[in-house]
């Protein structure tokens, strides 16, 4: 038998906490729930969870803080649960190591598919375990042979084209910061100016037949980054 | 106050002294060799005049008036250097100079007092205004929030209620009610939420550059989201345009805009979003082939809360508070916003100053 995925929920809004726990339980998770910073982080040490629902708004101690001190002493998968509004929020918290966040107000669906993506890359960063080729939908990449195909259809990426979407799509269905990627890409003193990434996502959009009203593959966030879909 | 009070006194000072001494100069040249202490004079009474006109309260004036006999005595007058209070007609012009800068005086500061009132005036006036609009705003949120709660409120208890008299078709219907009206909710939120990014001392925004594409496309995905039945047909231009602006905002306008399509055109047709770029604007126009805009709406229809309640049955999806916020949006980004109707349908359209930066149209497609 199976042991069921341990999740933690520090959120100090009630009615929010139990629907969060009620979903997941319905889908076989065990969750823990904490309605402090000081609980949470008290509950991450002591019981080994493999995601972390982490609400920035706390009562005691600010959610950035939270993050922070986890970051301290563990990987643990940590997903922020965010307002709309604040992108600068969002931003600090994934560069603050967090590893995906998720809107205020969210459906069921996207929670659950936010948990999963946060455990599948959490297990994929060990060792000796790197997938080969990404797919989604018509768009096949194949990492060893630095191979982009549409449909089977080759598509012809630059250098730094190429290095774009493979980065994005390593790290399929999470969202990475203008900042991430270009520290990835142009390496740490490259100009923080985020232009010259956006000039490129719209040239791999082109190139890929992306339809701008409803992009297949790269999903924007604006003020934030950018998002591979996940298959 | 009283250090606003010395810095009035050291300005008037400063004031009294240089047009004192500036005409002093003035008539020493004029004067100089002739005996004619008759031009001097109208030069002080002149510096008295600019004095009492430059100068808080009538203090400096009297003083300058005073000190222009003295010097006009003293300095342009027979015995030169010297005072002589002897000649003929001196409490005469002594007389006439108090006289002119009290008078002048007098008429400045008043005036000065006057444009003080008018401008406090209007201030109160524009404080009104304000109240005004803030209260209709209040009472159009309230009521725009009162009937999505009702529902929520009225099915919710329908349903706790009466546990084993419903069937099960019945009890879904009551909750998607509830799904339906608090996105609604949600939505009326965001749109609120949504003005307070604008600045309060100049209502205006925190402008960056952004892709074109990528705000169509996350305004599209979003209201997908909410109503994925929605049909929207995107024409955008090819080329990669920047556009200075708060994305989050204009999201919203154009959220606002395909909603109100979606939810007011009573038609099944696809909507069209279509961008052009023109004359250093960015052109944006959502048209629907509906029933169009009432003639009598088509001048208010941004003003939204002022305007009658409800004249369609279904007044709570009315998009009073959404269209002008799509108004204060595009107001605060320099833009323009305006409804129209054409042979089927209505379109709305607004405009956005691109500012200096031109993009850049190197972009080709050179795959497929």
């Amino acid at each position: 038998m199976t042991q069921k995925l341990n999740v933690i929920v520090i959120e100090d809004e009630k009615n929010i906490c139990n629907f969060i726990q009620t979903t997941l339980e319905n889908h076989d998770y065990k969750v823990t729930t904490a309605a402090t910073g000081k609980e949470g982080l008290s509950c991450i040490t002591s019981c080994y969870p493999d995601v972390v629902l982490l609400d920035l708004g706390l009562p005691d101690i600010d959610g950035l803080e939270v993050l922070r001190q986890v970051r301290d002493f563990s990987t643990v998968p940590v997903i922020v649960i965010s307002a709309r509004i604040q992108e600068t929020e969002k931003v600090a918290a994934l560069d603050a190591g967090a590893d995906d966040y998720i809107t205020k107000p969210f459906g069921t669906s996207e929670l659950l598919a936010r948990i999963r993506t946060a455990l599948r890359h959490s297990q994929a960063s060990a060792p000796g375990k790197t997938e080969a080729v990404y797919r989604s939908g018509d768009l096949m990449i194949d990492f060893d042979k630095r191979l982009v195909t549409i449909a089977g259809q080759e598509i012809h990426l630059t250098q730094i084209e190429y290095k774009l979407v493979s980065l994005l799509a390593q790290n399929a269905g999470k969202v990475l910061t203008y900042d991430y990627i270009i520290n990835h890409i142009w390496g740490p003193y490259a100009d923080s100016n985020n232009q010259i990434l956006r000039v490129n996502m719209a040239h791999i959009r082109r190139k890929m037949g992306e339809n701008p009203a409803e992009p297949k593959y790269i999903n924007t966030e604006i003020g934030v980054g950018y998002r591979m879909r996940e298959e | 106050m009283t250090e606003k009070k010395k810095n009035i006194t050291i300005r008037n000072t400063i004031i009294t002294v240089a047009i004192l001494s500036i005409t002093t100069i003035i008539s020493y040249f004029f004067s100089a060799g002739t005996n004619r202490a008759f031009n001097t004079t109208i030069f002080y009474i002149l510096a008295v005049m600019f004095i009492a006109r430059y100068t808080d309260g009538y203090v400096p004036g009297v003083i300058a008036s005073f000190l222009s006999v003295l010097l006009v005595n003293f300095a342009f007058t027979y015995p030169y250097m010297k005072l002589n209070f002897s000649i003929s007609g001196y409490p005469l012009t002594f007389a006439a100079m108090m006289i002119i800068s009290s008078l002048t005086s007098t008429t400045t500061t008043h005036l000065k007092d006057q444009a003080k009132v008018i401008t406090q005036q209007e201030k109160m006036l524009m404080e009104t205004e304000k109240e005004k609009m803030r209260a209709n705003l209040l009472r159009a949120i309230s009521h725009d929030l009162r009937t999505p709660l009702t529902s929520i409120i009225g099915n919710s208890s329908t349903y706790l209620d009466n546990p084993d008299t419903l069937s099960e078709k019945d009890k879904r219907s009551l909750v998607q009610n509830i799904y339906d009206d608090s996105n609604w909710l949600l939505h009326m939120v965001e749109n609120l939420l949504s003005v307070t990014r604008i600045r309060e001392k100049d209502a205006h925004v925190s402008k960056t550059l952004e892709p074109l594409e990528e705000v169509i496309s996350e305004a599209v995905t979003r209201l997908k989201k909410r109503l994925p039945d929605a049909k929207i047909n995107v024409k955008i231009p090819d080329d990669f345009i920047m556009i200075p602006m708060d994305a989050t905002l204009i999201e919203q306008v154009l959220i606002n805009l395909l909603e109100n399509g979606i939810y007011h055109a009573n038609s099944t047709l696809p909507l069209d979003l279509e961008v052009t770029i023109d004359n250093g604007y960015a052109r944006f126009s959502v048209t629907d082939y509906g029933v169009g805009i009432k003639k009598e709406l088509l001048n208010t229809i941004f003003d939204g809360y002022t305007s009658t309640p409800s004249s369609s049955g279904d007044s709570r999806k009315g998009m009073g508070i959404g269209l002008s916020i799509c108004k204060t949006i595009i107001t605060a980004h320099d833009g323009k916003i305006w409804a129209e109707n054409h042979e089927n349908g209505a379109r709305f359209t607004f405009i956005l100053p691109l500012g200096e930066q031109v993009y850049d149209t190197e972009i080709e497609c050179d795959s497929n």
